[in-house]
């Protein structure tokens, strides 16, 4: 994975002067035209696999707000021809229809494996953009098509998109609440615990691979790791009251939470391994749900040591508990975005919670959600460029993606039962 | 100026190719390689992804195998008619008039059952955060538990759990339901 965050640099900084012929500004603004076109198939594939792919993909793509799709039943011959190379494309056909770029893929079966092979092309200077294959199990064809919406987003932003990475969420479909894993488009499904108690409020590891949870499985809510893959589960910290919250420092090697062993609500920092580190906070309030700087050198967490349950800010070298000034009589669950530049939070008004963002410095404040019902719980996309959250403006708590501005509101959970807590994962 | 860029860009390339040889020393994994060359010749691997699919196969038969005999939670209780659960306002834990004679009520049964453990259990409604609320539970709890002390109760025999907004006894969001569900309540641990 470093590997390849490493390479993606040096790639951005190789292509990063062709990058910038078709001009992308915020989401939203101005969208670029482009054709997606159907994988070919080269010999026998199933026709899923090709419209999978093309699902998932335009998906993303228009979930990033950064384009409009030409419509596929305008595309003219070149759509149905293998364009291997730029020589090969017939980029006046795709001008006419006013497109800017156009996707062309082929894919084929051999020795079992899917390979697929996906190229963006830049219609107006009629060249190669970015191009990548696939191999792997048929199975992993939308995972390809996320990658590729990620790599079509790197090439035209100089910044990755972030489909490829997983949303942990608690559900509540068999009867308890239980931890459960999904795509970003809510495909894929797992349910990761079989705990039949009351699993609460996942974070992953920075590396991805890894979650914190809370679970009243063994009577007390104590807090819980488990590695996805191998399904190894360990209980982390089991001191007496409360063991919730807990948040991997963005360097993986420690765990802010709220312990209650002393009686008060406070935050602690635990080693991985779950040994006390340190008391973060000493203060008669509550203090609950930390979220961390992305420098890892400050927390955003909630106290009532003013009254109401309000956003504060401590500095975990000076110790220093600053107010985060904001409006409103209850705001909580703080989350710091990845670029560091803002905050999300919920704010409860009216009876109900409304999602916003604001500066780390109070400034700026801009409310994202308008209702109807609770929207609440937010937390970013590894790029920062989305925010997703629990919603349940259709009734029962769903899970939802919504771009950082409040537009693109699109519900990505499963139907039935109540889902809330969602946790973005790292790119995976 | 020309020269100078070119040796400038050379030196970073070098400095990254440098780092993701140490980086691809240190890796336990071999990571997927990801390539991309202009036109005809395009590659990213999927092996590593493959894995991590068995990878996912095994931990779904791993989660069956978890042990089936995780029914219910926390220690085995008893409701007991004697002791009556106590309400609370909208994130308070201070406690009322009423919530204090209920106290007294209950505290005469603990007396007069002095080795019976109980615990005491802290209730919110849904209303408000759910880690901000699992604190709120916890304090309630508390409050009820120091009163009880206070009382003359044996703190040794007293217990405290927060369910926060977990479990409300009403499920129909109107103010009578959450008033209800604001709540402590008072087991016998069997």
């Amino acid at each position: 994975m470093r590997l390849f965050a490493l390479f993606s640099l040096l790639l951005l900084l190789l292509a990063a002067p062709a990058a910038a012929d078709i001009e992308i500004r915020a989401p939203g603004q101005q969208t670029i035209p482009l054709a997606s076109t159907k994988l070919l198939a080269q010999g026998m594939v199933p026709a899923q696999i090709v419209n999978d792919f093309d699902q998932t993909l335009n998906d993303d793509l228009l979930l990033s707000g950064l384009f409009s799709l030409v419509a596929p039943n305008s595309f003219l011959s070149d759509a149905r021809k293998i364009g291997l190379n730029s020589s090969q494309v017939d980029f006046g056909q795709w001008r006419l229809l006013g497109a800017e770029g156009v996707v062309k893929g082929v894919c084929r079966l051999q020795n079992g494996k899917l390979v697929v092979e996906a190229r963006l092309f830049d219609v107006t200077h009629r060249r190669l953009l970015t191009g990548r294959r696939y191999i792997g199990a048929q199975s992993d064809v939308r995972r390809m098509a996320h990658r590729f919406a990620d790599q079509i987003l790197k090439s035209l932003t100089g910044e990755e998109g972030p489909f490829n990475s997983r949303i942990a969420y608690i559900g509540n479909s068999s009867g308890h609440k239980e931890l459960y894993l999904m795509d970003v488009d809510g495909r894929n499904g797992v349910r990761l615990t079989n705990h039949r108690a009351i699993v609460l409020n996942p974070d992953f590891s920075p590396t991805g691979k890894e979650l914190l949870f809370t679970s009243y499985r063994a009577g007390n809510p104590d807090l819980y790791r488990k590695e996805i893959y191998s399904g190894r589960e360990a209980r982390v910290s089991a001191r007496q009251g409360l063991n919730i919250a807990g948040r991997f420092r963005p360097d993986g090697r420690e765990i802010a939470l709220t312990l209650s062993k002393d009686g008060n609500s406070d935050l602690h920092l635990l080693g991985t391994d779950g040994s006390h580190h340190r008391q973060l906070t000493k203060h008669w309030s509550i203090d609950v749900d930390p979220s961390w700087s992305p420098a890892g050198d400050k927390l955003a967490f909630v106290s009532d040591r003013q009254g109401n349950p309000q956003i504060f800010i401590l500095d975990i070298l000076s110790q220093q508990v600053k107010r985060l000034p904001t409006a409103g009589k209850y705001n909580a669950t703080p989350a710091w975005s990845p670029k560091g530049d803002r905050i999300a939070f919920s704010r409860l008004e009216q009876g109900r919670f409304d999602i916003y963002t604001v500066a780390p410095d109070g400034s700026d404040e801009r409310r994202l959600t308008f209702g109807p019902g609770n929207n609440e719980h937010p937390r970013w996309s590894p790029d920062g460029r989305f925010i997703v959250y629990s919603s349940s403006q259709s009734g029962p708590k769903a899970i939802y993606i919504m771009r950082a501005d409040g537009s693109g509101v699109t519900r990505i959970s499963p139907a039935g039962g109540d889902c809330s807590h969602p946790a973005w994962s790292g790119r995976w | 100026m020309k020269s100078f860029s070119k040796k400038a860009m050379l030196q970073c390339v070098l400095l990254l190719a440098a780092t993701i040889l140490l980086a691809a020393g240190c890796a336990k994994k071999p990571a997927a390689t990801t390539t991309a060359v202009p036109d005809t010749t395009v590659s990213q691997d999927m092996g590593q992804d493959m894995l991590q699919t068995e990878g996912l196969d095994e931990m779904a038969l791993g989660e069956s195998a978890i042990d089936e005999s995780a029914a219910g939670y926390g220690v085995a209780t008893t409701a007991v008619p004697a002791l009556q659960r106590i309400n609370f306002e909208f994130d308070q834990y201070t406690l009322s008039a009423a919530a204090q004679e209920l106290l007294v009520s209950n505290a005469a049964y603990m007396a007069a059952n002095p080795e019976q453990r109980i615990r005491i259990e802290g209730y919110c409604d849904e209303r408000g955060s759910d880690e901000y609320n699992l604190a709120l539970g916890q304090r309630r709890a508390l409050a009820a538990k120091n009163f009880l002390v206070s009382l003359g109760i044996d703190p040794l025999f007293l217990s405290v759990i927060s369910y926060g907004e977990e479990l409300p006894l009403d499920h129909s969001g109107s103010e009578e339901a959450y008033a209800l569900n604001r709540r402590a309540e008072f087991k016998a641990e069997r």
